[in-house]
């Protein structure tokens, strides 16, 4: 294979990457499907041989068809030759089925092997790709794409292709014997075939908007019926099922006319109508060179009963080529993903030391999209080794978006983030975020032993070393009092854990990685006192001895962290530890002063247990009602 | 793929006659359409036995040394033929094209209607998605099934008239090319097994294989936050090679159906040369003649083959059909009794000056009720209580104790067994359901919303508000900073079910949507999850928005909640155990002082307090 065309899969940054001797072409999704096809020569080789066996050896059969016509009109009859010709169809038959199944197997394997292979070169991407890709990406997508589309290319080869060339294959036979009956006899199949490709395209392009147009009608429809259906106790509630229902007839509506246009397209198939002139028209011509004693009885019937072949192009086409193009929007999918670019690289050879914890972050604005407001605009904080940082604010706040700033997800577009120091763009990838682990909100387990999830970063630990990073995440009692223990299997086929549970699994990941910088995303809730309690204890315990990021929602740990950062809108809008904040921010107070106690009424009874400056904001409340 | 496929409850067998005739109800309105298009299939199939006699005739023209005139003649009569062949299936297309797509958008219009008015019970049994899928996708296989039916006539019909004109030409061949038949359709039965058998044992390691592939496609992230990315890489590997191992075996059982279908016909022709040759040799038929059985055995094999590997497709509609049916013909548990003397439901009254007539006063009573869910154990025995108009009331208690039970009682949600169930004195039966409902206000504990702006869903109970009143009406919960957060103020989209808003800002919405509509009664479920303390305090202005002006039933979990209710209820299997405010119950240290130890005590300053202490030391 030829590699270093321009955009081949080694030109985009990557941070991850396999050594292969295979090298797709990623310019267009034809040529892409194309490099992957080329790969296997052998099997192409094997298609080729099988569609034209299969095609000649269905050509053949009317060829022996019209000898045995002639041996049976000859004076006296040739039975010798009609029993001949029988046991040479048989005989042609059963080869040109075994070729068929060579070509059938050829483009299987072609087509299982891509499937494979573009699975295998999408996921080295998808690996290859930066976080903040991963972070914008949604996983259904990821995942319909490493499935359907995936295997859509395969069926692009198998059926698709291969009954493409197949096909064409019984277009070229007549072509052939026909001249060599009769030199004329080439004029009838070659309007076929002109007329045939000319109809065939027009076919093809009135085709693709139709069908496309009822596949929206119909996921439109789809998505309004899933809708009503779950959102029925809202329209029960609100006793709208007429709204509802007159909604639903709608698309139902939009749906019939697309479907309606899609089977007018469909009715209007001109090859068929082709093939039937074409058939009318050879027995005209045959008959009229037999008329003029240039061919045989026998070659009358050999010549309609070739031509008659043509039906399998006729209506292969009706299937093969929508199969084609569908596989082909899948490859442009594919492609899409793997050919995003990624900003981040992995900057080998930067800074590589051992971080100690210091965490500054310098005048950062950052947005996503330049459109929009920025999701964090002119942050400065400046937090020391082994701190602990809760980060508070309402949603949209920028609170995860900061986090992500130190690990790199996301680079700043104004000011910078330093780690001991260093800006984080000049320290070595790996090295940095080696030294940083996330706990994310919602915690991926995989479908193995609980074991097996805690080691996931550290595959050497010992089964003593787990269990010690259990108990200090209070994990270690639910874990043991299932039977399996240890080795108990979570997810799909296993245990369905709480997420707490979950919560505390991923805690003692932490625990075991010990990573120096930790970021914690806090934000489920425990249902009862002791879970929570549990919960609360593992993670003060997994902050101690490194500097730690809380986004959190729970009172304790805004109260014991070092370092309270209150973000609005992007913007630090308070600063401190919890005593300072109480003492000088009012926002602060007022949300975080016995947040519990705030009665509705200022009448009831309640107010007794509540302190005053949360009673009069409830007062103020009922004021304005 | 197979969603729906599972059978349900609610699933009844209906014979074949009775599926027969619902079927023929929906095609009933069409009896003219479906005429007309009998007679175009008539005229396809008098075409298609009407060429091949024409080309029959032309070779045994061959013999008879013709006159050019005759051949022209012919050929020309084939042409027309071909063309008039084509336009009649032209015809035919378009006409089946309509009719299904009539027929089955009758048949979903109908499935929806059905649907949406069963009852909740219904839909906390059964998933939504299974219940879309009957909607949708079963109709969906019924529409192919029925254009696959209607090939399968035409082509049977022509088949079935072949063989008439074939036998009175010669029966001998007849039978020759009928003997076959049994051989064709054993074949066609033999491959719809081996591929069954294929394709389930294969389907079972695909399913298994692809959810192995959807977890390395979402463990990347983890992979990548442990610096993993070799490993997670080795196991996909792993997991792509036995993917592709199990797809190639099953592709190579099923590459063999058209070459041995081929060889068959093959063999066929071999058959039909040799012994229409001999015949011919013998005069018995004419030349023409046994090429006419030649060419018949092409429209014999395609049929025949049809039926055989369709044969499950078909019956895979039937049962589609019997879904959907069942699917309208559940029945609901809910039934209101009809009133003999009709009288406005629910007497107008105009509430305090803003002139919207605000019909219940508010006040709900339970008499002695009792209910289970479907053949379940008994919920509530003999359950009495009495809400007074205007009180807020908070039901707490461990899991089955019956707190949502009540609560579905209420919204009429299900149908309760004994005792009687009173809403401003009146029976509940007894309501106009739909004027019941819209007097109550509900969010449960996912609020649900729907793919439409923030503005649209709050009026979604009261489609008739005007923005500004909508804007008004948000405003009024926390100062309205909650709808500055909000990315694109109340005209933000607010995506599918929601997700593009936090779970505390779907309440502030259904919070907000319940203010807008002003019920007398309310009806809160509400959410587990926590929210961010600044949320958390607009959530709980909206609720005291609320509170103050309708009765209202509340599921609490929140500390804040049970504080600010005028009546707690304390449930243990169905039973009231303890009632009072916050404080009275807290002095008692009773039942429910226990459950705040379990599920309140947490939310508490004083139990952060108490662990600050604890971690500190």
């Amino acid at each position: 294979m030829k590699p270093a065309t321009p955009a081949s899969s080694r030109s985009t940054t990557s941070e991850f990457s396999v050594e292969r001797e295979w090298h797709s072409d990623r310019r267009s999704p034809a040529r892409w499907v194309f490099s992957h096809i080329w790969r296997y020569k052998l099997y192409i080789v094997g298609i080729l041989i099988g569609s034209l066996g299969n095609a000649g050896g269905g050509a053949v059969m009317p060829l022996l068809v019209g000898r045995a016509f002639d041996a049976v009109v000859a004076r006296p009859p040739d039975i010798a030759t009609l029993g001949l010709m029988a046991v040479l169809i048989v005989a042609s038959q059963i080869a040109r089925a075994i070729l068929q199944l060579g070509r059938n197997f050829s483009s299987e394997i072609i087509g299982q092997r891509i499937e494979r292979d573009a699975r295998d070169e999408l996921y080295t991407s998808l690996i290859g790709k930066s976080m903040s890709f991963h972070d914008r990406q949604s996983i259904g997508d990821i995942m319909a794409r490493a499935t359907n589309d995936v295997r859509e290319v395969n069926l692009l080869m198998n059926p698709g292709i291969n009954l493409v060339v197949g096909s064409a294959a019984f277009l070229i036979f007549p072509l052939i014997i026909g001249p060599r009956i009769h030199p004329q006899l080439i004029l009838v199949p070659l309007f076929y075939v002109v007329a045939y490709v000319i109809a065939v395209a027009y076919y093809l392009r009135k085709l693709a908007p139709a069908t496309e147009r009822v596949r929206r009608a119909f996921g439109r429809m789809n998505a309004t019926l899933a809708e009503s259906i779950e959102g029925i106790e809202t329209v029960k509630g609100a006793a709208q099922e007429a709204r509802e229902i007159a909604r639903f007839r709608g698309m139902v509506d939009a749906w019939r006319a697309a479907a309606v246009g899609q089977g007018d397209v469909e009715s209007l198939y001109l090859p068929s109508l082709i093939l039937g002139v074409t058939m009318a028209l050879g027995l005209l011509h045959s008959l009229l060179l037999y008329h003029a004693g240039a061919i045989t009885v026998g070659e009358v019937v050999a010549y309609n009963g070739v031509l008659m072949f043509l039906q399998f192009p006729t209506f292969a086409t009706q299937f093969a080529y929508p199969q084609v193009s569908s596989g082909l929007a899948s490859a442009r999918r594919i492609l899409e993903l793997m050919n995003a670019e990624t900003s981040l690289d992995e900057n080998k050879g930067g800074y590589a030391g051992r971080i100690r914890g210091d965490v500054e972050f310098d005048h950062v604005t950052f947005s996503y999209d330049s459109d929009e407001r920025p999701a964090l605009q002119d942050v400065t904080i400046s937090v020391k080794a082994g701190q602990t940082v809760a980060i508070v604010g309402q949603t949209g706040a920028g609170k995860s978006t900061l986090t992500k700033m130190i690990n790199r997800i996301y680079d700043v577009d104004a000011g910078c983030v330093r780690v001991d120091g260093v800006d984080v763009r000049d320290w070595d990838l790996d090295a940095l975020r080696r030294q940083i682990s996330t706990i994310e909100q919602d915690v991926f387990l995989f479908s193995r032993t609980i074991a097996e999830n805690i080691k996931f970063g550290c595959p050497d630990a010992t089964q003593e070393e787990i269990e010690r990073a259990a108990r200090a995440a209070q994990a270690h009692d639910f874990i043991v009092s299932f039977k399996d223990g240890y080795n108990t299997v979570v997810g799909e086929r296993g245990v369905t854990l709480s997420g707490g549970q979950r919560q505390r699994i991923a805690i003692a990941r932490a625990f075991l990685a010990d990573p120096r910088i930790l970021i914690l995303d806090d934000s489920t809730s425990a249902i009862d006192s002791a879970t929570e309690d549990l919960i609360q204890q593992a993670m003060f315990r997994v902050a101690q001895g490194r500097t730690t990021f809380l986004i959190t929602h729970r009172l304790s740990q805004i109260r014991w962290a070092d370092l309270i950062v209150v973000l609005k809108q992007g913007r630090v809008v308070a600063c401190g530890s919890h005593e300072v904040l109480m003492r000088t921010s009012k926002d602060y107070r007022a949300i975080f002063a016995g947040d519990d106690e705030r009665p509705r009424k200022p009448d009831a009874r309640a107010s007794s247990l509540a302190d005053a400056p949360a009673a009069q904001d409830a007062r103020q409340l009922d004021h304005r009602e | 793929m197979f969603m729906g496929l599972a059978a349900e409850k609610y699933d009844r067998q209906y014979s074949d006659r009775q599926l027969l005739r619902r079927m023929a109800e929906y095609f009933a309105p069409y009896r003219g359409r479906l005429i007309r298009l009998v007679l175009v299939i008539l005229a396809i199939t008098a075409i298609g036995l009407a060429s091949p006699l024409l080309i029959a005739r032309g070779i045994d023209l061959v013999g008879a040394q013709p006159h050019v005139g005759a051949i022209v003649a012919l050929c020309i009569g084939l042409l027309a033929l071909s063309v008039v062949n084509w336009l009649c299936n032209l015809m035919r297309r378009r006409m089946t094209a309509r009719l299904i797509a009539d027929v089955i958008g009758q048949m979903r219009n109908d499935a929806f209607r059905a649907t949406i008015h069963h009852d909740m019970a219904f839909f906390d049994e059964f998933q939504s998605g299974k219940v879309i899928a009957r909607i949708t996708n079963d109709t969906q296989e019924l529409a192919q099934v029925t254009v696959l039916i209607s090939d399968l006539i035409s082509q049977f019909t022509v088949l079935l008239v072949l063989i008439v004109a074939l036998f009175t030409i010669s029966w001998q061949l007849t039978l020759a090319l009928l003997v076959m038949a049994p051989l064709v359709v054993f074949l066609g039965w033999a491959f719809r097994r081996v591929a069954r058998m294929v394709t389930r044992s294969g389907f079972r390691v695909i399913a298994e294989v692809n959810s192995a592939i959807q977890e390395a496609v979402a463990g990347i992230r983890v992979a990548k936050t442990f610096r993993q990315e070799r490993a997670i890489y080795d196991r996909f590997r792993q997991i792509n090679r036995r993917s592709y191992e199990v797809n190639l075996r099953r592709g190579f059982v099923l590459s063999n159906v058209f070459p041995t279908l081929n060889a068959m016909a093959g063999l066929g022709t071999a058959v039909m040369t040799y012994v229409g040759g001999l015949a011919a040799v013998g005069g018995a038929v004419s030349v023409g003649a046994w090429y006419l059985f030649l060419v018949s055995l092409e429209q014999f094999w395609f049929p025949m083959t049809n039926i055989a590997s369709f044969w499950s497709q078909i019956q895979g509609g039937l049962s589609a059909c019997e879904r959907i049916f069942a699917l309208i013909d559940a029945e609901s548990s809910v039934k209101q009794i009809e009133q003999p003397h009709a009288q406005p439901t629910i007497q107008p009254r105009v509430a305090n000056g803003d002139g919207r007539p605000l019909a219940l006063r508010g006040e709900i009573e339970f008499r002695g009720v009792d209910f289970r869910y479907n053949d379940q154990q008994q919920v509530l025995r003999n359950f009495s209580l009495r809400i007074a108009p205007g009180e807020s009331v908070a039901l707490v208690g461990h899991t089955g104790a019956g707190k949502s039970s009540i609560i579905k009682l209420i919204t009429r949600f299900y149908e309760f067994q004994g005792g009687q169930i009173l809403v401003d004195g009146r029976d509940i039966r007894t309501f106009d359901l739909a004027e019941y409902r819209r007097q109550l206000g509900l969010v449960s504990q996912t609020p649900f919303l729907f793919n439409d702006t923030v503005m649209n869903n709050i009026r979604y109970a009261r489609p008739d508000l005007s923005d500004a009143a909508v804007e008004a009406v948000a405003r009024r919960i926390g100062d309205g900073e909650w709808i500055e957060a909000l990315p694109n103020g109340l005209h933000t989209q607010v995506g599918e079910r929601g997700q593009h808003l936090s779970m505390g800002q779907r309440q502030l919405v259904a919070l907000a949507r319940v203010l807008a509509q002003r019920p007398p009664i309310f009806i809160l479920d509400e959410a587990t999850a926590s929210v961010d303390p600044f949320t958390e305090r607009q959530i709980q202005a909206a609720l005291n928005l609320i509170l103050a002006n309708s009765t209202s039933i509340l599921i609490a979990h929140r500390l804040s909640t049970v504080k600010s209710v005028d009546r707690i209820i304390v449930l243990d299997r169905g039973k009231i155990i303890e009632e009072g405010d916050h404080a009275t119950l807290m002095a008692r240290s009773g039942h429910y002082a226990m459950l705040y130890d379990t599920y309140f005590r947490h939310q508490s300053a004083d139990f952060n307090a108490e662990l600050y202490q604890k971690l500190k030391a």
